[in-house]
């Protein structure tokens, strides 16, 4: 139907309101009380209008359209209504913004700057009510509400969740949490709809969880954001929170080719980002992903993209996580992709670095097995040393991701001794079946995850007495939290903040002089630099030594590429090296770091890579039908309180006796329950901003 | 990465930006202007209206006050240290800016000035009538904000000339080539990056009054501890950073100083009631100015900065409490609520429970000082001494208005700390008065400029309150010089 505001006809729908209808068309009324996602309650008078016929003003958000219905918005009545309705609420809102964070951001200044009136007209009252901060994640200061009630419809109705509500005080009625509970003993869900439907600052974000350097959306996601591969976490976890398992693959996969893999031994940066964390423990995102990978049928396979064959040759160096991840992207652009390994089996770090207990082969081929499927020629214990000689092959462009596969001697007194072990050797021999022998007693020299994985490896391979030592204090050592206690429980000890003088030992290794360290720290040159106590000496015997001080990539000098801090290959932003067509990516750039980001530099690494191959860039693939998740939350009785659910974990005892894995994936139902403790920070992401009158 | 073009790319809509980007588009240039808030306007938002010299409504008020009078007058205050050409030039193009506004639509309820002397002071400090407040839409009293209708009007003005405004997309980095400014990297709230080129850029981000490092950095005070200023959020001082970062010369820095309470938002009644006449004492006990001067913020502002710890106390006592309910406060600020002692004891009690660290309530004047942290001795000798000149209606060491020599004699006495509080920010970039940014040795950087407080150096060492609306005035004619001057060096590379 058609009806005509100011004089400008506008296309409506039969029970659409004329507020609605307008904000259509493209022509702006002014409004408070609506939103585009809440039920119009017509409290604010602000977007009153006439029609012609009718005598006095009427909220457009009320009225529904009629055929032919000729609308004024600024009438004589009209404006009386708004100038009115406006000035009474400035008369109560506080005159000073200069202190308010939503300042530039919010919609009630936004709708003054509009109208421009003024309140000098009333007496201005003051109805102050002091800020709640206790709660972590959403603070309230509802000096500034203005009564909107748009918060309490998005939580009672839009969300069910029925937490906010009117309630009256000596000053008048405001928003706000009956019976002055806390937000947590409310029942809230911490969905943030309440914040993102508020026009004035009086709900918001905590400022310390926003941080300056992420965008908005970025914030309000963090999980996701922090992800290197920006895996969409929350949206597989709502779907493993239905049981939806298939799907939830499918989402972890539109990103990352390994989902069990990285569910097993990810180190979960996300985890630490987790608003739920600022509540009681964050949602176990890692363990999720791989019970999601631990049963998945392959439903998304019938989405996969599948590219023309673009005639160009490509050829990765080095099978690990980044050179599979850009190897798989790249055949399934089109490209011709060869990989060479020059190892007996593909995988990387992941194959002869982390040890079976925490990464098993059959789940490492398996998921090796399904990349292949993209169509690419992987080429085992095959070394390719020299990109310019892959170029006379008629290769197109390179990769190189060769790793850090050289682990380090510290030069010390008795390093070359005979049972003086370096990390790298020592767990890739373990890995192959050929371990290194091992005697009663073991020390480790080391305080990271590698450290832990040489020293749990000494331990199944018969080990009675195994120390480690590193010169970080406990809480600086870069291993993960519950690494060090999976190793406290299996019997490691542990001399963290010492430092290790010399080898002892004639003919061969037989122990280590210790000594404690008062302070550790990098100098203005980056040097580490040490102050020991005096006279706290200790020999640690041990029939072995194993270094685990770092690891570095071996055979880059070869390779005609410039390089920097020493073996490492230097790139540009777009891991172009220094020789046309030579790119490098992973640990041979960045130095020992994660599963994932090796996985995010391997997508990169695939996008630069077909852009110069001619391509356009984009790797993206849609595994599954796009679904609108229900904005419905209702209510969970103490979900603030809801647990952490662990998987099981074999007793100490007696998994450090072989290599059988330690962690089992959670059960489906853990897994549901699990998924259940997600806030679903993205769904505030899918409600409709306002359009401010700027913006028309 | 998306790419886009234009001749001029203006970074941040605040007043300065808007005028910029409305005086580059008049002449021709296409804009593409990047506003990190989702609104124009910036700290422009809580103002009331700008300065302007000579302009048709002065003219029909009868205010003689011409451009060249102004700048004298700018001039005696900075005591010359400022570039004289950029205040030459900013006084006498702002009566035309004025009229500019008008022909936009923007109006006017007339010309005030914000601070009028107490008649002995007068030759030294009375305001000047060049503060042109906006009148609010559909009449009335114009408040703290009246400024948002030039916004508006400014705003529409600048989509009709074609200007693209780009909300929510911060600039993060200003493109150099050569020793030219090309164009800026900037941000989605998504997270889409963009990489936009121009002939000219033009930086405009309102200087770092939100940032606490920056405060501390550039001029010394602790946020929090020697000064409570304004943090106009968003305010990050992101203009400085990039310009600095692309070469630009550095102009010392200051803070546009008054006086507030501490999270005064939250206890914005006392913020209010405290603002009074009574007496006024630093941390010793003693006075340190006449009471009679507290309206005027930039020297008591001043004035509290040069006191032992950057502090003082505002002191009265019951007597004057009730006073002030019945028969309201002595000096009417226009930014507090009307009903200031209505709520007081409200307020305060809460305060006073909750253990709002600035005040203090006590039976005797020992006490009070004990609480408040001010020294007993000291100010037990001086409320004798200013009793005694309350009797005698005479101010013997600061002559004081004799209106004012109210006793502190009936308990209980309450005492409010006051704290060294600022606008925001003045100045860092070095500009010339064409508002091309310099570097260190006043060499032009091609194609960058910079405006409004970012670039506002010319104050000296305090807010030239006697010529009202200065901050304003400096944000709109500085960009509007910056826009025009960046259209007409189009005629010399593109046509």
């Amino acid at each position: 139907m058609k009806i005509t505001i100011d004089g400008k006809a506008i296309e409506a729908k039969e029970g659409q309101n004329i507020l609605d209808a307008a904000l259509a068309g493209g022509v702006f009324i002014p409004h408070l009380c609506s939103h585009p996602d809440l039920e119009a309650k017509g409290g604010c008078r602000l977007c009153s209008v006439e029609i012609a016929g009718e005598a006095g003003a009427v909220p457009a958000c009320k009225t529904e359209v009629r055929d032919g219905m000729e609308i004024t918005v600024n009438g004589p009545e009209s404006s009386k209504v708004r100038k009115m309705a406006m000035e009474l609420i400035l008369a109560t809102h506080p005159a000073d913004c200069t202190g308010c964070p939503k300042y530039g951001k919010c919609e009630l200044q936004s709708m003054y700057q509009y109208l421009g009136v003024s309140a000098e007209g009333w007496r201005k009252k003051s109805r102050s009510v002091a800020n709640d901060d206790s709660n972590p994640l959403i603070s309230h200061l509802f000096t500034r509400c203005v009564r909107c009630g748009r918060c309490i419809r998005a939580c009672q109705e839009l969300r069910g969740v029925k937490v906010l509500d009117y309630i009256k005080t000596p000053a008048g009625i405001r928003a706000g949490i009956p019976e002055g509970k806390s937000l947590e003993d409310a029942g809230c869900r911490f969905c943030g709809a309440c914040i993102e439907v508020c026009p004035t600052g009086s709900i918001m974000d905590q400022v310390k969880i926003m941080k300056e350097e992420r965008s908005y959306a970025e914030n309000i996601v963090p999980c996701r954001s922090t992800c290197p591969a920006h895996i969409d976490i929350p949206r597989y976890i709502r779907y493993i929170k239905e049981g939806e398992f298939d799907k939830a693959a499918a989402v972890v996969r539109e990103k990352v080719p390994f989902p069990e893999t990285l569910g097993s031994i990810c180190t979960h940066a996300c985890e630490g980002e987790c608003k739920r964390g600022e509540l009681n423990e964050p949602v176990s995102i890692c363990r999720l992903k791989r019970a999601a990978g631990a049963n998945d049928s392959g439903a998304w396979k019938q989405h996969v993209r599948k590219d023309a064959a673009t005639g160009k040759k490509a050829a990765v160096i080095g099978a690990g996580p980044a050179g599979l991840t850009a190897a798989y992207y790249l055949a399934k652009k089109g490209h011709e992709v060869t990989v060479f390994e020059k190892n007996e089996k593909a995988g990387g770090q992941c194959r002869y670095g982390i040890p079976a207990y925490r990464l098993p082969d059959e789940l490492l081929d398996r998921e090796i097995n399904t990349m292949l499927e993209a169509g690419f020629t992987l080429k085992t214990g095959v070394s390719a040393d020299s990109p310019r000689e892959l170029f006379d092959q008629g290769y197109d462009a390179v990769l190189v991701s060769i790793g850090t596969h050289q682990g380090t001697r510290l030069p010390i007194e008795g390093n070359d001794l005979p049972g003086v072990y370096v990390n790298a050797e020592f767990l890739k021999q373990a890995r192959t079946g050929t371990p290194l022998p091992v005697g009663e007693k073991v020390i480790v020299l080391g305080g990271g995850n590698v450290a832990y994985d040489c020293a749990r490896t000494a331990l199944r391979l018969g080990a009675k007495e195994v120390h480690m030592a590193c010169l970080e204090q406990e809480e600086q050592m870069t291993a993960a939290p519950e690494e060090i206690e999976e190793g406290r429980q299996e019997g490691i000890i542990l001399h963290a903040a010492h430092a290790f003088l010399r080898i002892l030992g004639t003919d061969k290794a037989e122990g280590v002089e210790i000594q404690k360290i008062a302070r550790f720290y990098f100098d203005e040159n980056r040097k580490a630099m040490t102050e020991l106590v005096e006279g706290s000496n200790q020999v640690i015997a041990a029939d072995q030594v194993i270094f685990a001080v770092g690891q570095k990539p071996e055979g880059t000098d070869k390779m005609e590429l410039a390089l920097t801090h020493g073996p490492y290959i230097q790139t540009d932003q777009q891991l172009q090296t220094s020789m046309e067509g030579v790119f490098a990516a992973g640990d041979v750039v960045t130095g020992t770091k994660s599963v994932i980001e090796a996985i995010a530099a391997g997508r990169k690494a695939a996008q630069q890579m077909d852009l110069y191959l001619g391509g356009d860039g984009d790797i993206s693939e849609h595994l599954l039908e796009e679904e609108e998740p229900s904005p419905y939350l209702g209510q969970i009785q103490g979900f603030a309180g809801l647990k952490r659910v662990e998987p099981e974990v074999a007793e100490p005892s007696e998994r450090a006796k072989d290599f059988t894995l330690v962690e089992q994936s959670m059960t489906c139902e853990q897994a549901k329950c699990e998924a259940g403790r997600c806030l679903q920070c993205d769904l505030r992401l899918m409600l409709h901003r306002p359009k401010l009158w700027n913006e028309y | 990465m998306k790419e886009m073009k234009a001749d001029v790319i203006v970074v941040a809509a605040g007043l300065s930006g808007l005028a910029a980007s409305i005086a580059a588009a008049e002449n021709g240039a296409s804009v593409l202007t990047f506003e990190k808030s989702s609104t124009t306007g910036g700290a422009a938002n809580m103002g009331m209206g700008p300065l302007g010299v000579g302009s048709r409504i002065q003219r029909e008020h009868m205010i003689s006050l011409t451009p060249g009078e102004a700048f004298r007058k700018h001039m005696y205050f900075t005591h010359y240290r400022v570039d004289a050409r950029m205040v030459r030039d900013y006084y006498f193009k702002s009566g035309d800016t004025i009229d500019w506004l008008m022909d936009m639509g923007v109006e006017f309820v007339g010309v005030q000035r914000a601070f009028s002397a107490p008649e002995d002071t007068r030759a030294y400090s009375d305001g000047e009538f060049t503060w042109h407040v906006c009148k609010p839409e559909g009449g009335g009293v114009p408040g703290p904000r009246a400024a948002t209708s030039m916004t508006k009007k400014m705003t529409e003005h600048a989509v009709e000339l074609g200007v693209e405004f780009l909300f929510e997309t911060p600039v993060s980095k200003i493109l150099m080539e050569d020793g030219k400014a090309v164009g800026v990297l900037a941000k989605t709230k998504d997270g889409e990056e963009i990489e936009a080129r121009a002939n000219s850029v033009i930086i405009a981000t309102g200087g770092f009054g939100d940032n606490p490092k920056m405060i501390q950095e550039e001029t010394g005070y602790e946020f929090g501890k020697t000064i409570f200023n304004f943090a106009i959020p968003g305010m990050k001082g992101d203009g400085l950073k990039m310009a600095w970062e692309a070469g630009a010369g550095k102009e010392p820095c200051s803070m546009e100083l008054m006086y507030q309470l501490p999270d005064n938002m939250n206890h914005f009644i006392l913020d209010g009631a405290f603002r009074q006449p009574c007496l006024w004492v630093n941390r010793n006990g003693y006075r340190f100015m006449p009471e009679d001067q507290i309206g005027n913020t930039t020297f008591t502002g001043n004035a509290i900065t040069a006191q032992p710890g950057s502090i003082a106390f505002s002191i009265f006592d019951s007597k004057l409490l009730k006073k002030y309910k019945k028969k309201g406060p002595d000096i009417v600020s226009h930014v507090h609520p009307h009903d200031l002692y209505d709520h007081f004891d409200e307020q305060w009690e809460r305060d006073l429970a909750e253990g709002y660290e600035p005040i203090a309530q006590a039976d005797t004047i020992e006490e009070l000082a004990e609480k408040a942290g001010i020294d007993p001795e000291g100010l037990t000798a001086q409320i004798e001494e200013y009793n005694e000149m309350c009797a005698g209606g005479f101010d013997e060491i600061f002559e004081k208005d004799r209106r004012y020599m109210q006793p502190i004699a009936k308990a209980p006495f309450y005492c409010c700390r006051q704290n060294v509080g600022a606008y925001g920010s003045l100045g860092g970039v070095k500009i010339n008065h064409k508002t091309q940014v310099l570097t260190q040795d006043a060499k032009v950087i091609p194609g960058l400029y910079c405006v409004g407080t970012d670039a506002c150096n010319i104050f000296g060492d305090s807010y030239p309150f006697i010529l009202s609306g200065n901050t304003m005035g400096f944000c709109l004619n500085s960009g509007r010089i910056a826009g025009e001057n960046a259209a007409a060096e189009l005629d010399d590379f593109e046509y």
